[in-house]
């Protein structure tokens, strides 16, 4: 039975830190299941979960990432889990909402947002935030099966908090973008 | 990955620019409620309507809610009423408009098409007595609408039938003057009749048809604009934006705009069990500023609506739309192009008003788009020839071209050019169009009999 682990990785960018963290995966016969990264501000993150055959534990890894030669240490974090999950759905759940916020730039804006989703039981699945001109845009997308109001209450208390904050606040179903954006139909 | 410059894009389409699907419209075939005699046949109408459509128009406002895409008319089509009443007689029908009525009434639903005959070749002593109860029924009923069929490409144009047009417009307009001649709004003439059109006056459940089916008409004139004055404004130097760029952001927002409609389309059809037919991509204005396909011309730029160039510019347009909806659509039918119905849209209205758009300028647009001399206002004093023989003109562009033309006049009684009527809603207002040659075409109309079918070789 194959044991799966989940690992971050944060460091300096530079041409070649995938490479190097697959290397070191590979060499232990572990085999990448799924993989994110995102570069912000000259610094790269990765998210990746990869399985292996039992008797690899936690601190072989941490071994193997440790002995790869880089300019700046790469700060890991790997989780073990207890059962190897089964295949994540490819497509989001029905009540995926997208959620878009716009205004001029402030301190707490994200804070206010998450903190609000987090009040009703929403779940953030992603989260892109731009900068420009010193306006702010937030676009989130939510799930909302286990939102603790209806729709139709969310559009109001969304309705204030856009007149409170001085944001323009929008939701909208996600699979309207899925359509407006992409050319296969699903 | 969430891309926010996309994904703000299509919330200001939607939030902002008037994005709506303008009609959800279900068609029923009423074939099978013919019974032994009108009462029973009426019953039959009304149990049928309702056990189709009695969650209709609830299903449709829990998934516009859903999506946050408001569904602006929900309608019904039936299959072609002169059928449905073979061997009926004038009141016969009149019953059966005000059966419809209640039908539609009941189930909560705008509108219902199919109060109409197809004779494009010729009458039965049916389709006499049915296009005679037209003027009665309409006035008798708020919710019903009526179409002919009364040209097609293949069989040329029935001109006896045309004849009867005519007086049938003036009747519809005079029965209803206190209303400023509105029953005429509710009447359009058709060359090239679709089965499948979700739009009124002229929707009907096609007898090619299954026994239910959803048919979606999107909407987006505003949508358009909007596109079109972005790009334009993000290009400010002379020679950085030509035709063709404009050509495909219209193709590329139509795109966009039908997955809308299709996306609802098909959320309604699966919810309620009833086959989803197709989308009708029809750029159809509202009588709402910012909502026009007039304001469409000047961004390309004319400066009045009606100047030279505005025919190119429909027709680019129209073709546009076609490109952009039907890569986006699994099925098209319908009209599918932009629509000019005059008192429908604010800006054409007025072009009318300042002289600047005629009706031959009209008539000359129509040839490259769909569908026809749409909602125009005429003096009540133009005789019943005349208005016959303005629609056998449209009848003949759609006969020659091989499309869909259509003609709804409205004789405004009483009034005359630079006055105005108002219907009010989406029917809108406008000033009365001026008509040129009143009472010099009746003797071309008296011929009657058929205008043959043209050659389909040597198309020049």
């Amino acid at each position: 039975m194959k044991k799966q682990m989940i690992i971050s990785v944060m460091s300096k960018d530079r041409p070649g830190i995938i490479a190097s963290i697959t290397g070191a995966i590979y060499r232990l016969g572990g085999d990448v299941a799924d993989l994110n990264q995102t570069v912000l501000c000259g610094y790269l993150t990765m998210i990746l979960s990869a399985s292996f055959d039992p008797e690899v534990t936690k601190e072989d890894l941490l071994a193997a990432i440790s002995h790869i030669k880089t300019e700046c240490k790469f700060e890991v974090s790997i989780k073990e889990l207890a059962v190897v999950s089964a295949d994540f759905e490819s497509r989001p759940p029905e009540e995926t909402y997208i959620l878009t916020v716009q205004g001029p730039n402030k301190a707490g804006i994200v804070h206010g947002i998450t903190q609000f989703c987090y009040e009703h039981n929403i779940n953030i699945l992603d989260l892109a935030t731009t900068l420009k001109n010193d306006q702010y845009t937030m676009a989130l997308q939510l799930d909302l099966r286990k939102c603790s109001v209806n729709l139709e209450t969310l559009q109001k208390e969304l309705d204030d908090y856009s007149r409170h904050s001085d944001l323009t606040v929008m939701i909208q179903h996600n699979d309207i973008f899925q359509v407006t954006h992409e050319v296969s139909l699903h | 990955m969430l891309r926010s410059d996309q994904i703000l894009a299509t919330v200001e389409m939607i939030q902002k620019e008037n994005l709506d699907v303008r009609t959800v419209t279900m068609g029923i075939n009423l074939l099978d409620c013919r019974g032994g005699n009108i009462d029973e046949t009426c019953v039959k109408i009304r149990d049928k309507i309702s056990n189709y459509a009695g969650n209709f128009v609830a299903t449709c406002n829990a998934i516009s809610k859903k999506y946050g895409i408001p569904v602006v008319n929900k309608r019904i089509a039936v299959t072609p009423i002169a059928f449905v009443g073979a061997g009926f007689h004038r009141e016969d029908f009149i019953r059966l408009a005000i059966t419809l009525d209640q039908a539609a009434t009941a189930v909560g639903v705008d509108i219902l098409g199919g109060f109409s005959a197809q004779v494009e070749k010729g009458m039965t002593k049916t389709d006499r007595e049915f296009i005679a109860s037209i003027p009665d029924a309409l006035a008798a009923t708020t919710k019903v609408c009526a179409s002919i069929n009364i040209a097609t490409t293949q069989k040329g144009i029935n001109m006896d039938a045309l004849a009867m047009m005519g007086r049938t417009v003036k009747d519809l307009a005079e029965m209803t003057a206190d209303q400023g001649g509105f029953g005429a709004a509710k009447f359009v003439v058709f060359c090239n009749q679709p089965g499948d059109n979700p739009f009124m006056a002229g929707a009907i459940h096609g007898l090619e048809e299954a026994d239910a089916v959803l048919n979606v008409g999107v909407s987006g004139p505003g949508v358009i604009a909007r596109a079109l004055e972005r790009l334009i404004h993000n290009h400010p130097q002379p020679g950085s934006l030509q035709l063709d760029e404009l050509a495909e952001e219209i193709k590329q927002t139509t795109f966009r705009v039908t997955r809308c409609g299709e996306l609802i389309g098909r959320a309604v059809s699966k919810a309620l069990g009833i086959e989803f037919g197709v989308v009708d991509l029809s750029l159809a204005p509202t009588p709402t500023v910012g909502d026009s396909v007039g304001e469409i011309f000047k961004i390309l730029g004319v400066d009045a609506i009606g100047a030279p160039g505005s025919t190119a510019i429909l027709a680019m347009l129209n073709d546009a739309v076609k490109k952009g909806g039907i890569f986006a659509s699994k099925t098209v039918g319908g009209l599918s192009g932009a629509f000019i119905p005059v008192m429908e849209d604010a800006m054409l209205a007025e072009a009318v008003g300042n002289g600047s758009l005629c009706l031959e300028k009209l008539e000359a647009m129509t040839c490259v788009c769909s569908v026809g001399l749409d909602m125009v206002a005429i003096p009540g004093s133009v005789d019943a020839d005349t208005i016959s023989a303005i629609i056998a003109d449209e009848m003949a562009i759609g006969v020659i071209n091989g499309k869909t033309t259509a003609a709804r006049l409205i004789p405004v009684p009483g009034k005359e050019p630079g006055e105005h009527v108002n219907f009010g809603g989406l029917f809108g207002a406008s000033p009365i169009m001026p008509i040129r040659n009143v009472g010099m075409s009746s003797r071309f109309i008296a011929w009657g009999g058929r205008m043959p079918a043209p050659v389909h070789s040597f198309k020049n």
